[in-house]
């Protein structure tokens, strides 16, 4: 594995623990995966790394509070689980990667907004060079 | 008192293993895991996750606590690099915990080593 995606893949199994741990020990934890990973150690540190997360989501569980998905805070409810969790990281790592690479490269989508005379609605259409459509309608 | 409900519980591995590790003087948390290792004989070995989420366990229960905020330091880095890194101390209670376990396990030893011999004389 890459030694900076398996760096970045890391980085991302921590920004799911619970803020106060990753305040405490994040950086101490990425330095430890640093040192171990050029011993060749990088799939036990994964696998450390996620049972970790599931310890300290199940301690969440029983103590809700905050803690921190990727770069903001939310208040946790009782029912939030360790798969929840994944997948608001997953989804907002994606939504922030996303914005980031539109934010790099010059859009080839067009955006228009249409209203309706007749019916109290309104139409969003993206228009690609290819002339293909993704058209969002409200319903009325 | 935090150190009471540590000594009616038996400790963890990896819990036995930090406070064994810590008992010879402080570390920073790549030390205790090679600490860990180096006792153990390679037989344990310890990640950063398992490491700090005990670690963060011991600290609330002032088993352990941050030797720069501890009056007990008196360790230097070794090298510049460490001088950021965070070292860890073994706090009184820690102590009595680390002797209490061992303690337990001497028990348990010596009645392990009792029954064996039982055993032996028996079908002696």
């Amino acid at each position: 594995m890459n030694r900076a995606f398996a760096r970045f893949a890391y980085r991302l199994l921590l920004s799911l623990h619970p803020a106060s741990f990753q305040d405490e020990f994040g950086t101490e934890m990425l330095w430890i995966f640093d040192e171990e990973y050029s011993q060749g150690g990088a799939a036990y540190m994964f696998l450390d790394g996620a049972i970790s997360l599931l310890r300290q989501c199940s301690r969440i569980e029983k103590d809700p509070g905050q803690l921190s998905i990727a770069s903001g805070e939310i208040i946790t409810g009782p029912g939030i689980g360790p798969v929840r969790l994944l997948q608001a990281g997953i989804t907002t790592s994606l939504i922030f990667f996303s914005l980031m690479w539109l934010a790099s490269h010059p859009s080839p989508w067009t955006l228009s907004v249409r209203w309706s005379d007749r019916v109290p609605c309104y139409t969003i259409t993206l228009q690609a060079p290819s002339h293909a459509e993704v058209v969002l309608e409200s319903t009325p | 008192m935090k150190s009471e409900s540590t000594k009616s519980r038996p400790l963890s591995s990896a819990t036995l293993h930090i406070l064994l590790a810590l008992a010879g003087g402080n570390l920073h948390g790549y030390g205790i895991i090679k600490e860990v290792t180096r006792n153990s004989d390679g037989h344990y070995r310890l990640g950063p996750g398992t490491l700090y989420d005990n670690l963060k366990k011991l600290m609330d229960a002032g088993l352990v606590a941050d030797a720069a905020t501890s009056s007990s330091s008196k360790r230097k880095p070794v090298s510049s690099k460490e001088d950021d890194r965070r070292f860890y101390t073994l706090t009184k209670d820690g102590k009595n915990a680390l002797a209490a376990e061992v303690d337990r396990l001497q028990g348990v030893v010596r009645e392990a080593k009792l029954r064996l011999q039982e055993a032996r004389t028996g079908k002696a």
